[in-house]
């Protein structure tokens, strides 16, 4: 068995892709598979903090890639979920301490130990960082806010799936695309301004997996350090649980895509 | 505001093969040349501000002085595009692209990532049909025919940063061609999708060469050079089935 190698990546920055991979990690587990999640974001260190073990790390994924630690060193096991585990990134590296052959190589050692899915959480931009966190993808998450700059940047990341991946080079069939909707407010899209499900599907010629609202909910699950997902009362905890029982291949309607009824209030006093 | 074709007689403004603009200079006069860069620079800040040119002076049948050059240099520079070259010309040319410094760019290079991870070098020739399984004999097979250069496919998709170049023969795209994508075809281009991006028929020239495309939107289309931008797109033909060509030097979009 190898493992599925899931990378969440956007092009533009801030669009969610941290938030996602520590729900998706999460939810996975939940579902009873083995998950590493790796932080590929070198220099910057959020995923720790969202998956609240930041106080953990005492090894991070460069000291893997330069031989400093093994794996299993580096491995932080989560505190809820015991087959869950997280690799960090390291804050005090450059972006240049990634390299191909080292990611391979700790992607390969954790498929051997039997981890049935790695999510990469890619940093922003298309260069070297982001190149190497889809290099190797099964699937890639390419998270997506309704706007037309992350729609943009996530249609070039699209490309870059299709041209710039292992799977491309060897000809193993496609990296299997997945387009996720961050940040979707109803309201504002029925009033113009931001973009619709069905325009953003459009531009970009693929259907979402899932849309997760905007949500207070994210921001106080992160700074808790608990993955959104595990707050079952908020929309956004429930549109990733959607979300991860899609990508295990079951069949959920969308939900959280259409505006609130005005109230009374409202239909009075307009707003 | 759709930029329109002007004659003008300081300068044309072209676009080559692969995007980067052509100064072709007629008239060595830095300051008509600042002023006119400068209001196309307005007219398409998405597409001229900080644009990559090539300078080409093959117009002057003796080149400027090098003073003057860089005169004209500096002025590209100061409307807000970057000099990148001097396009070909000839050895005068080549000594005068040494001593500015600047490299000589006789084609105009890809900055683009080839769709498909291909690369931008004259699409490969078909490949010989698959041999019918278990053949009766095990004769060699003829040798194929050169075959006549029919149109160049591309299935699906053309993503933001891509290109597709069909050389020498007319392309035809069944998918979208994204905002910041880009096809080129020394023929005709045929769009079976949305046309967001840029098309450019005609890339060596060719006037007859058109574009259809059955939903338009389209950041810029170009025949022979010819352009037109579409800083925003007429609402009669946003949408649309429509078909471009050239009416001498005028470049018309119409519905189909
Ligand atoms: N559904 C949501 N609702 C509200 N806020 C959200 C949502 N998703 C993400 N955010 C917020 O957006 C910000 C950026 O999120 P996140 O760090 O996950 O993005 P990112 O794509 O990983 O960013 P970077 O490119 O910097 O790595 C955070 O403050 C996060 O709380
Ligand atoms: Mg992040």
């Amino acid at each position: 068995m190898t493992a599925e190698i899931i990378v969440v990546t956007s092009g533009k920055g801030g669009v969610g892709k941290t938030t996602t991979s520590a729900s998706l990690a999460t939810g996975l587990a939940m579902a009873g598979k083995k998950v590493a999640v790796i932080d590929f974001d070198v220099g910057l260190r959020n995923l720790d903090l969202i998956m609240g073990c930041e106080r953990r790390v005492v090894y991070d994924f460069v000291n893997v890639i330069h031989g400093e630690a093994t794996v299993k060193q580096a491995l932080i096991k989560d505190k809820r979920h015991e087959n869950l585990h997280v690799l960090a990134a390291s804050q005090t590296r450059d972006k240049d301490a990634l390299t191909q052959e080292g990611v391979e190589k700790v992607l390969d050692e954790l498929s051997k130990d039997g981890f049935d899915y790695i999510v990469c959480d890619s940093p922003a931009g298309i260069e070297k960082g982001a190149h190497l966190a889809m290099y190797f993808a099964d699937h890639a998450v390419v998270v997506v806010n309704p706007e037309v700059s992350s729609v943009r940047d996530s249609d070039r990341i699209l490309g870059l799936l299709a041209s710039k991946t292992r799977r491309a080079e060897r000809g193993d069939g496609a990296v299997a695309q997945h387009l996720l909707l961050t940040r979707y407010n109803p309201a504002r899209v029925a009033i113009g301004e931001m973009l619709s499900v069905k325009d953003v599907e459009e531009i970009l010629g693929l259907s979402v997996i899932g849309v997760i609202p905007e949500s207070e909910n994210v921001l106080a699950a992160s700074n808790a350090g608990v993955p959104v997902i595990l707050d079952e009362n908020s929309n956004a905890g429930q549109a990733y649980r959607d979300t991860v029982a899609r990508l295990l291949g079951e069949e959920r309607p969308l939900r959280f895509v259409d505006a609130p009824k005005k109230g009374f209030f409202q239909r009075v006093f307009g707003g | 505001m759709n930029a329109k074709m002007e004659a003008n007689d300081v300068c044309d403004l072209r676009f080559g093969q692969v995007g980067i603009a052509s100064v072709r200079v007629r008239r060595a006069d830095a300051a008509a040349l600042c002023e006119e860069l400068e209001r196309r620079v307005r007219a398409a800040p998405q597409l001229f501000s900080r644009a990559a040119v090539v300078l080409d002076l093959s117009h002057f049948l003796d080149l400027p002085d090098d003073g003057t050059v860089d005169a004209l240099l500096e002025a590209v520079r100061s409307a807000g595009m970057l000099p990148v070259g001097l396009a070909y010309g000839t050895s005068a040319t080549e000594a005068l692209a040494r001593r500015m410094g600047l490299p000589l760019i006789a084609k105009f290079r890809a900055a683009y990532e080839p769709a498909d991870g291909g690369s931008i070098a004259p699409p490969a020739p078909a490949p010989a049909p698959a041999p019918a399984p278990r053949a009766a004999t095990r004769e060699p097979a003829p040798a194929p025919a050169p075959a006549p250069l029919g149109a160049q496919h591309h299935d699906g998709a053309v993503r933001s940063g891509q290109q597709v170049y069909a050389r020498e023969r007319d392309l035809v795209v069944t998918g979208a061609i994204a905002n910041g994508a880009e096809v080129i075809a020394d023929g005709s281009i045929h769009v079976y999708g949305c046309l967001r991006g840029r098309a450019m028929a005609g890339a060596q020239g060719d006037a007859g060469a058109r574009i259809y495309v059955s939903d338009f939107r389209a950041e810029l289309v170009a025949i022979a050079g010819h352009y037109r931008v579409f800083e925003q797109i007429p609402r009669d033909l946003e949408g649309q089935p429509v078909q471009c060509w050239l009416d001498g030097e005028k470049l018309l979009v119409a519905r189909l």
